[in-house]
């Protein structure tokens, strides 16, 4: 009963997610930023998780930072079969200057040249008609 | 809590890699094959357990509203008490912290606790990726699914990338823990890969996801589980042999260091396991047999330190020092774990520890029996956190003496 699916996978936009997709989609990295405490929160969030306050305001951040950890897939696992066209598909995760952490594709150089700790920058990738991805490359 | 109730029965059904030919169970029906398997092992009827508690963890292939009374239905058992755990791989561990809770308080004296799930029958959406909500739908996978993250074995082998930069370690100690399990694996007839490795083959096995190999990684197995726990007075007069629940320890979705930028390396067995040792009333030294959550080596030797076996950044050394078999010094995953013993879905896995566990302090262990086991450590370990280490920890400590 497997129902192979075509493409990659897309977001099912929210309300409370729109703001990051659209953001992406206009090349800018959007995250929820505290009104209280300044925390970063990602992924969103329904209160900022240090100190519960539901204000949280989306913000334009920086879009570099470093590589925290990574990996390289050499098989799809657990996502759709169009990922195979992108294998060996180098995942990190980032953590951006201005605090938050978050998953990444490192891309613009082999898997062989990610170290932990490399400075990198994000990069937008359209996917589907009203999001956008970022990636990042080697800064 | 120390020592008021007692697991008295388990059982654990032949699991299935669902290949052609082969006839395929359904969820249910695994579910009253595991319990009959305990009933029986702890000589008790399923008419006991009407008025009584009721256990089941989440199967991911099961969405039907109120699933556990669905459950209840199914068996034809009139419960007074029902849990249901969403806790993943530590869901077993956490039923029983609730079950002992629930006779402890009086509520009732008996709880019959299952698991079961089909993850090689369900309908899925791609390989590896079954058709269930919370796999393909909401922020979880929205945030994941569509960055290009795959799954369980990319997200450990992020936990293990930054694991080698921060401490030092060989593939030949992951390794070592691999291949004593398949070791274990052969001599239990319930494993699913049962055929010893070398180290050499377990190097040589295919990288799936930098730096985690093939052998590495957990096996998906259809299959059941189920144990019985009941308070310490009914358990003596059911069996000669209860093994009872002398501590426990638990935490869901702890952070090591900053909220948003903690240190992965560490899991909530730092948390949980010294809570469980100081209930049970036993140190490190007094662990005869040690069984870990195991679906990846990185995982296992993790709660070695978190556990506070050895220090943090130690244990490698630590496996390097130690004979890891069942009649070795610092015996664990007897059964051959969930490596090789296979994985009955991300939610029931969680069962093999215990009923290994209890296995063992019965002395029923067979041709892998650890000598004169008198007590264990257990782990539950459930859920994938965003960019984090695991979502759920649970300590049990079990003994054969109250």
């Amino acid at each position: 009963m497997t129902q192979i699916p075509e493409g990659k996978p897309v977001p099912e936009i929210t309300e409370q997610t729109r703001p990051f997709w659209t953001g992406a989609k206009n090349r800018k990295l959007m995250m929820q930023k505290c009104k209280r405490c300044g925390t970063l929160n990602f992924l969103p969030k329904p209160w900022c998780v240090e100190c519960a306050d539901r204000a949280l305001e989306w913000v334009e951040v920086k879009p570099t930072g470093s590589v925290y950890s990574y990996t390289v897939a050499y098989v799809v696992m657990m996502n759709f079969p169009a990922w195979k066209n992108d294998l060996p598909l180098v995942m990190g995760i980032i953590d951006l200057d201005d605090g938050a952490r978050m998953y990444g594709q490192v891309t613009g150089c082999s898997p062989e040249e990610v170290y932990i700790g490399m400075r990198v920058a994000a990069y937008f990738e359209d996917i589907g008609s009203d999001a956008a991805i970022p990636k990042f490359r080697p800064a | 809590m120390r020592g008021k109730v007692a697991i008295v029965g388990v059982g654990r059904t032949p699991y299935s890699r669902a290949k052609q030919g082969e006839r395929i169970y359904t969820i249910d029906e695994y579910l009253a094959w595991a319990a009959e398997l305990a009933l029986a092992h702890a000589g008790l009827s399923k008419n006991d357990f009407d008025g009584q508690g009721l256990g089941v963890a989440h199967a991911e292939a099961s969405h039907t509203v109120n699933w556990a009374a669905a459950v209840a239905e199914m068996l034809g058992i009139s419960p007074r008490v029902l849990l249901r755990a969403d806790q993943g791989g530590a869901s077993a561990a956490a039923m029983l912290v609730r079950a002992a809770a629930m006779i402890n308080a009086g509520i009732v004296d008996r709880v019959l606790v299952m698991g079961a799930d089909t993850p090689l029958t369900i309908p899925s959406v791609a390989p590896g990726l079954p058709l269930s909500p919370e796999r393909t739908r909401g922020l979880f996978w929205d945030f994941q699914g569509p960055f290009g993250v795959m799954g369980a074995n990319s997200q450990f082998a992020l936990v293990q990338t930054r694991y080698m930069h921060q401490y030092p370690i060989k593939p030949e100690h992951l390794g070592k823990i691999a291949v004593t399990t398949r070791y274990h694996a052969s001599l239990n007839p319930a494993a699913i890969y049962r055929t010893p490795f070398t180290m050499e083959e377990y190097l040589n096995s295919r990288m799936l996801s930098y730096p985690v190999r093939l052998l590495d990684c957990v096996p998906m197995v259809d299959g059941g589980l189920a144990y019985i726990v009941t308070s310490a007075h009914t358990a003596r007069s059911l069996t000669e042999k209860p093994v009872y629940l002398l501590g426990f320890g638990e935490v869901s979705n702890y952070y090591h260091g900053s909220r948003t930028r903690p240190d992965i390396t560490f899991t909530g067995f730092v948390q949980a396991a010294p809570e469980a040792f100081a209930m049970a009333g036993v140190t490190h030294q007094n662990i005869d047999v040690f069984e870990p959550y195991d679906d990846y080596p990185m995982v296992v030797l993790i709660q070695m330190e978190d556990y506070g076996f050895c220090k943090k950044g130690e244990g490698a050394q630590f496996v390097e020092e130690h004979d890891l078999k069942f009649n070795g010094d610092f015996p664990i995953s007897t059964d051959g774990g969930q490596l090789s013993g296979g994985q009955p879905g991300g939610a029931i896995g969680g069962f093999m520890p215990i009923v290994e566990a209890v296995t063992q302090l019965r002395g029923e262990a067979g041709e892998r029996q650890v000598e004169a086991a008198a007590v264990a450590a257990v782990s539950g370990f459930g859920g994938m956190t965003y960019a984090r280490n695991n979502r759920s920890c649970v300590t049990a400590i079990l003994g054969s003496e109250a």
